[in-house]
């Protein structure tokens, strides 16, 4: 455990990405926070998950979110000159039948009314474009927005240039309990109490239970998301890779790991702390991938994992004031949310400062699960 | 899914004798390995390609080796080649990955006889081509008939040390020097009760030093390596004594040429399995490190998992083959089958473990190997981490040892940790001043070794339910 | 560098090609036994250091005996029998 903060305007509960960039932001603004982080920095979501940064994969309602974050974990990387791993190199998203080519269009159709102009690649132009995809790929959006990054390299240039700004980042710090204190709150952290003027609660999957501690019910389920990771090979594609009709994520490392994910679902319990690969699950997840890339086969995989994402039970983020508990914020659960985490973060902090929000976020308020 | 009453992993002595043990004992087998032919490490056999026209000193154990393959060909066994058990996704089910032919086979139990591998202890140069594991060198010899240089240096710990500076010398290579950390002529008077116990091991042994002596090859005792000399591939090596607390002497340091190094500071068991199942292990740093706990039928502490041989904990050849016989025996007993009294499998059991405790008393390495490393030695093979850059990202990162995995992606790579895990967890007992049994080595992830993706387009299951709206929380299976 | 051939007969001698030279092999030898065997030492450079590497477990665990084998990257030359024919390359870094 590290040496737990005494008080801080802002006390952040979580050092995945979305606490962390909330505390980031803050801090820039001149705040003093303090983030507490249970287990390891960035050791939960944020860190087992793909890295994918693909706008056009979204739901509709977080494509401008989704926008503003690429615009600053570019920022992060050329402006701020942190470590991440981004690379905005253009994604693919796949079509391998009748009925995936219709939705795919209807999808370019609504993305290009919200501002995000694809474009449609079929046929000669297809295999020009994208040489390395199987040939019951019938077509592709090509969304040169889409980015990537490299979470394990990301969540340590992060948590650097938090505790640069002078953020503290204290792990090894549970909140167990939280009360309020006049205007303000008190955090329980082990034997130590910690004060605070406003929180914000960026548990992840675990935001349901710390919400829980202030008296307020969100419904959170959490996924248990399966990864692969290839042996380092030659360079066998360049773009980000994802599927409308089946669950895929496709990326090569600069190292030249191909990193093989998309959602599909592990084995285990939350409450229990249990998480593992689900065995057919992840076969399928790799055939998918053999479909689209069918080069994947001749690489050997090193490594699978599952880990946990939070998510709403509408699958929007839970984002805004905690109902009924004022000073008290949420910034959790996005669908995507390690590539949002920026943009959630620069709104909540927005949010907290008491400015003027530059995105309309009142589609995430939590008030919309109050009963 | 394939389905057996036995599944064993691994085809060494163990492996080889449980299965031929429960063959005889009416149950189905199945054998896992990855090579291409039966034996293992130790029983290692030359490719069917070479044809013998005689014995020689590299086929004392082919004929007992043969006999044991031999007995996979039993109608009750079924033994998996090229063969690589990569998860074990449900008790009792292993995944295995074996070209078209990969699937899963369903067992009543489970013997892992995974046998062992080299410790790895880096020290400047010890990647340099030239410088060989003592396995790998064991395995060149008995297996292609090759030597891999002209003029030899044997460095490290253990007992193999002699055998294979012997093995050299009868192999017509120039040997320079045996280097052994450990001070074990000290050693031998007070273990000699236990080595009587195996009165035939220790007849080798003596006869393995009398090789080395005829040819005149010093036995420095006490004495470590210290670096590997040489650019492209290793010229030459400097050792310097070590004491028991692992300083070293650098004042008398000295140096030999040398085209090939052998290093061999003792075996590991492999137990990527055990560790994956959440079997409970224990420290022996005698054995070899973590050790897996097993009850007297050799199972561990996931039912119906047995585990045999250097697998468990070193205990060599002729100990696996006992354990994997008891162990066979005792799922043959719960599955009901007539199975005879193990009274004299345990009694030949018992003598070896006196014997093998005999040998880890004299061979009890110094307490560490850190003080070999510089800044720029390698430590990670398969990602190029060096001591230094680990330093660097732990001053950063206070220490956690998960961020300088992540960080220096030590461990990240091909070889999965097997050969830079133990390391990078001694470095941290160092500085933190703990004790290296108090430092789990994290668990692994599937697949156990790496496998071609390919491999997983073949077996036949039922088709995948894709979710309508892929946004919107997931089930998972039970 | 050389072959025991005390009681012992390998069959014919066949060859491969490393990085275009001729290399002897026997039926049933690895590729790292026949490339040692003829005196090759460095089999690969790593992708970070560009340090030299070679056979070092030679049972398949270690990944450092790496060869591009008939254009295929990563191939474990100490698990890999040679054949007649094979192009094998000694490889820079994930080779090509
Ligand atoms: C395998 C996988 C792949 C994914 N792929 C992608 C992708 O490609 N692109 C993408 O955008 N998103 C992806 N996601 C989703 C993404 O990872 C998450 O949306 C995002 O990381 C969530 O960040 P977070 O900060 O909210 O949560 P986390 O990173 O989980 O952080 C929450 C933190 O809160 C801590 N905490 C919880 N309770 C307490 C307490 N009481 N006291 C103190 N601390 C506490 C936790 O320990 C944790 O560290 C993926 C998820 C997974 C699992
Ligand atoms: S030498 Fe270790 S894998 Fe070939």
């Amino acid at each position: 455990m590290s040496a737990i903060p005494r008080r801080a305007d802002i006390a952040v509960i979580g050092a995945g990405v979305a606490g962390l960039c909330t505390a980031l932001f803050l801090a820039r603004a001149g705040r003093t926070v303090a983030v507490l982080e249970r287990g390891e920095a960035w050791g939960e979501s944020s860190g087992a998950n793909a890295g994918t940064l693909s706008l056009q994969v979204k739901r509709n309602e977080v494509l401008q979110v989704s926008r503003r974050a690429i615009e600053l974990w570019r920022d992060f990387q050329e402006r701020d000159g942190m470590e991440i791993g981004f690379a905005r190199i253009g994604g693919l998203r796949v079509a391998t039948s009748e009925r995936e080519l219709v939705n795919l269009r209807k999808s370019q159709g609504e993305q290009a009314a919200l501002g995000v102009a694809t474009e449609w690649y079929d046929g000669n132009r297809l295999r020009d474009f994208a040489p390395w995809l199987g040939p019951e790929v019938q077509a592709a959006t090509y969304c040169d927005w889409d980015s990537m990054s490299v979470p394990l390299t990301a969540g340590h240039g992060l948590v650097m240039a938090v505790r640069a700004a002078g953020v503290t980042v204290a792990t090894g710090a549970a909140v167990t309990a939280i009360a309020r204190d006049g205007e303000g709150f008190c955090l329980q952290v082990g034997s130590e109490i910690v004060g605070a003027a406003q929180i914000v609660i960026a548990a992840g999957a675990w935001t349901g239970d710390v919400a829980q501690m202030l008296g307020v019910r969100l419904p959170v389920a959490a996924d248990i998301n399966m990864l692969t990771i290839s042996e380092p090979a030659p360079r066998l594609f360049d773009r980000v890779v994802t599927h409308i009709g089946a669950i895929l994520s496709l990326k090569q490392y600069p190292n030249g790991s191909v990193l093989i994910g998309g959602g599909w679902q592990g084995t285990g319990d939350l409450a229990q702390g249990t998480r593992r690969t689900d065995y057919l699950n992840l076969v399928h997840n790799l055939r998918v991938a053999m479909q689209v890339v069918p080069a994947l086969r001749h690489l050997r995989m090193v490594r699978s994992w599952a880990g946990y994402e939070g998510v709403a039970a509408d699958a929007l983020p839970l984002f805004g004031a905690l109902p009924g508990v004022p000073g008290a914020f949420v910034n959790a659960c996005a669908r995507g949310g390690y590539h949002q985490g920026p943009a959630l973060g620069e709104q909540m902090a927005e949010m907290i400062l008491g400015r003027k929000l530059s995105l309309d976020m009142r589609a995430f308020d939590p008030g919309r699960f109050a009963a | 899914m394939k389905d057996a009453d036995l599944a064993i992993v691994g085809a060494g002595p163990a492996g080889m004798a449980a299965a031929a043990e429960a063959a005889s004992l009416g149950l189905g087998v199945t054998v896992i390995d990855d090579n291409a032919r039966a034996g293992g490490q130790y029983f290692r056999q030359p490719p069917a390609g070479f044809r013998h026209t005689g014995a020689m000193f590299l086929d004392k154990d082919r004929a007992r080796g043969s006999v044991l393959a031999a007995a996979l060909r039993h109608p009750a066994v079924a033994h998996w080649q090229d063969a690589v058990v990569w998860d074990m996704p449900e008790p009792g089910v292993l995944a295995v990955a074996a070209g078209e032919g990969s699937g899963r086979v369903r067992a009543k139990a489970i013997l892992v006889a995974t046998g062992a591998q080299d410790r790895p202890v880096p020290f400047p140069g010890w990647t340099l081509p030239g410088v060989v594991s003592a396995g790998g060198l064991q395995n060149l010899l008995k297996g292609q008939r090759v030597v891999p240089g002209r003029r030899a240096v044997v460095v490290g710990n253990g007992p193999l040390l002699l055998l294979i500076g012997a093995n050299l010398v009868r192999a017509g290579v120039e040997v320079a020097a045996v280097v052994e950390a450990a001070p074990i002529w000290n050693r031998i008077l007070p273990a000699l009760a236990s080595l009587a116990r195996a009165p035939d091991m220790l007849a080798l042994a003596i006869r393995y030093r009398a090789v080395l002596a005829r040819a005149g090859v010093p036995v420095l005792a006490g004495w470590t390596v210290t670096g590997a000399k040489g650019d492209e591939a290793v010229t030459g090596c400097r050792v310097a004594p070590i004491d028991t607390q692992g300083r070293l002497d650098r004042a008398r340091e000295r140096s030999f040429d040398c085209d090939l190094l052998v290093a061999g500071f003792g075996l590991m068991p492999s137990l990527e399995l055990p560790r994956l199942i959440g079997a409970e292990l224990a420290y022996d740093r005698r054995r070899g490190g973590w050790t897996v706990k097993r009850d007297a039928d050799f199972q561990c502490s996931v039912p119906n998992v047995h585990v045999a041989g250097d697998g468990a904990g070193i205990g060599g050849a002729e100990m696996a083959l006992l354990e994997g016989r008891i162990a066979a025996r005792a799922v043959a007993r719960k599955l009901g089958k007539q199975v005879p009294a193990d009274d004299d499998l345990r009694r030949a059991w018992a003598k070896r473990d006196a014997f093998r405790r005999g040998l880890e008393a004299i061979y009890a390495p110094p307490a560490s190997f850190l003080d070999l490393m510089t800044e720029d030695t390698v430590v990670c093979r398969c990602e190029d981490v060096t001591v230094g850059d680990i330093a660097k990202r732990r001053s950063e990162l206070a220490g956690s040892v998960t961020q300088v995995k992540a960080t220096t992606r030590l461990s990240m790579g091909r070889c999965q940790g097997r050969n830079c895990l133990v390391t990078l967890a001694a470095m941290v007992a160092k500085d933190t001043g703990v004790d290296m049994a108090t430092i789990p080595l994290p668990r692994p992830r599937p697949p156990l070794r790496p496998i071609p993706i390919g491999d997983l387009a073949f077996e036949d299951i039922p088709p995948p339910d894709i979710p309508a709206d892929p946004h919107l929380p997931r089930k998972q299976r039970a | 560098m050389s072959r025991i051939d005390e009681g012992l007969e390998r069959g014919t001698a066949f060859a491969f090609t490393l990085d275009g030279q001729k290399v002897e092999a026997y039926p049933g030898e690895t590729i790292a036994a026949a490339l040692l065997a003829s005196g090759v030492r460095a089999l690969r450079r790593t992708a970070k250091r560009q340090q030299p590497r070679s056979l070092y477990c030679g049972m398949g665990i270690c990944w450092e005996c790496l060869v591009t084998v008939d254009g295929a990257p990563s191939q474990r030359a100490c698990m890999t029998e040679a054949k007649p024919g094979m192009r094998v390359e000694t490889q820079k870094g994930v080779g090509r």
